[in-house]
């Protein structure tokens, strides 16, 4: 199988990676600077460049103490939520829009200028909105996950090959027939990339979002603390675990698509 | 004959077709066809004479620009079952099994499981891919996917069937082996068929009838009545009457 030897490619490499900065982390110790100035004022015993040792003392005190599985769990939520709104949002607004525009034939300028608006702009607006709490959060995520789903699902919808569509309509398949087992199938892999991006975006997003009535637990309030201090082994050890997460969110995205598009040949 | 009686089952009568440009493409120019209840005509004419434009407009996904088109004697108003069509191109849908490929046209019928399941099973029987109907077409090549969309429309049994260069993109070797299915079916069922092509030999060795279409636009330039016994094989492609009529079509064409 394929996915034996992609799960040990993936392991050397990172292990290729923790060796190497461990290694420079050694290296570091000692003559990195201990001092530096934060714009303000001077701060003493930072650690640069954090040993495997002072990582995993660190990571033991965030694992005990309960910071980080807290953090995890209430970021991991929004996100979740975040996702699953947006998504159905953006998905149906999508497939909407998409047959109805290949029906009519219309240009779509609102495509473009929803593509490159940034999402994250909103925050302030949000806030005012939605006010401080979770709402303002969970939308932020929502609103950028319903944008890139719903060009995916636009874009899948459009793309769908004529040719399928006549051969349906000549077998006598009506217009909802056609749109649930042609377009819908047709246009799945690409609502599905979409939806990739859109896990990984949420992540970015709600990092910053959590910047708003910034309080823990949470893992971008953690980094923002960690950051404001500074402890570059707390810091470290959050940008692993976003990293991690997003990971495994990929990882059940990519079972999901696999289940679904067992009718496509092995090309990813 | 009584074809003189009831109305032909496929009729084009002084039919033009124009693709608004810029610039305008004239497809086909004052055609008249006839093609009588379960006759085999074949539409012999260089790429790009309008073969394809006639066929979308006998499946109703093209209106004539001028002219009429008549099924059974009454007008074509859009697709529909009834006349069954096989595109040019690659048209299986890739994400269901060879059996949901067959049984689509039912599903939309709204005939139930059990009644699709006995259909399919004969037709994929038909054309030898039992041991593949639950494969998806990416298993499949490229000749027995063809088979699969021509059993697909005949699945609703429709009295017409149209078909455009099914088998174009084959190699020599499986495109004889998939006419030769072709004819099987056709001896077996007995339909109007129309069969667009490029190529001589085949039309030969298919149909009953075969009809010259000139360069674009398409215009009838002459007909040919194909009095090669049935069945036919590989036999009948190397008899006397075979080829002393592939040399007058050939001839015929201004090759």
């Amino acid at each position: 199988m394929m996915g034996a030897v992609r799960v040990r490619r993936a392991i050397v490499a990172l292990v290729a990676v923790a060796v190497l900065y461990g290694i420079a982390a050694q290296i570091g110790r000692g003559r990195l600077p201990d001092r530096i100035w934060m714009g303000a004022h001077y701060v003493d015993n930072v650690k640069l460049l954090p040993t495997w040792q002072q990582l995993a003392e660190e990571g033991a005190y965030l694992v005990e103490s309960e910071i980080l599985l807290d953090s995890v769990v209430v970021s991991t939520r929004r996100v979740a939520i975040g996702l699953v709104l947006g998504s159905v949002a953006g998905i149906l607004l999508g497939l909407l829009t998409g047959w109805a525009s290949r029906i009519e034939s219309l240009a779509d300028p609102w495509v473009t200028f929803f593509r490159f608006a940034p999402a994250l702009a909103l925050l302030p607006l949000y806030v005012v909105w939605f006010g401080y709490g979770e709402t303002s959060k969970v939308l932020l995520i929502a609103t950028n996950v319903a944008v890139i789903t719903l060009l995916g699902a636009h874009q899948g919808v459009r793309g769908v090959p004529r040719v399928y569509l006549d051969a349906a309509a000549s077998l006598g398949a009506g217009r909802w027939l056609r749109f649930r087992k042609i377009v819908l199938p047709a246009a799945f892999p690409s609502i599905f990339g979409s939806v990739r991006i859109a896990v990984g975006l949420a992540w970015v997003t709600i990092v910053v979002a959590e910047l708003i009535d910034a309080r823990m637990p949470s893992l971008g309030y953690l980094l923002a603390l960690s950051g404001t201090y500074p402890r570059v082994p707390t810091m470290l050890i959050a940008l692993a675990t976003v990293g991690a997460l997003v990971l495994v969110f990929d990882l059940l995205a990519l079972l999901l698509h696999a289940r679904a598009t067992r009718w496509m040949g092995r090309t990813a | 004959m009584t074809a003189t009686l009831s109305p032909p089952a496929l009729e084009a009568e002084d039919v033009s077709y124009t693709y608004s440009g810029p610039p305008p493409t004239h497809a086909l120019q004052n055609l008249t066809l006839r093609v009588r209840d379960n006759e085999f005509l074949a539409v012999l004419g260089p790429v790009g004479c309008g073969k394809t434009t006639l066929l979308r407009i006998f499946a109703g996904f093209l209106r004539p620009t001028s002219g009429k088109v008549r099924c059974a004697g009454s007008g074509i108003d859009g697709p529909g079952w009834q006349r069954g069509y096989v595109l040019q191109e690659q048209a299986i849908f890739p994400w269901m099994t060879v059996r949901e490929n067959v049984e689509f046209g039912l599903l939309a019928k709204g005939v139930e499981p059990s009644a699709r399941e006995a259909v399919s099973d004969e037709l994929i029987k038909l054309i030898g891919l039992t041991a593949f109907e639950a494969a998806y077409p990416k298993d499949l090549s490229a000749g027995m996917s063809k088979m699969v969309e021509v059993v697909r429309v005949l699945a609703t049994d429709p009295s017409i069937l149209l078909l455009d260069e099914p088998f174009g993109a084959l190699d020599a070797q499986t495109r004889a082996r998939m006419q030769d299915a072709l004819a099987r079916l056709w001896e077996q069922r007995r339909k109007t068929v129309l069969f667009v092509t490029h190529d001589v030999e085949e039309a030969l060795y298919l149909a009953d009838r075969i009809v010259v279409l000139s360069e674009r636009p398409g215009k009838l330039k002459a007909q040919f009545e194909v009095a090669v016994p049935r069945p036919r094989s590989v036999n009948t492609r190397f008899s006397a009457g075979f080829l002393a009529l592939k040399r007058e079509i050939w001839d015929a064409t201004g090759r």
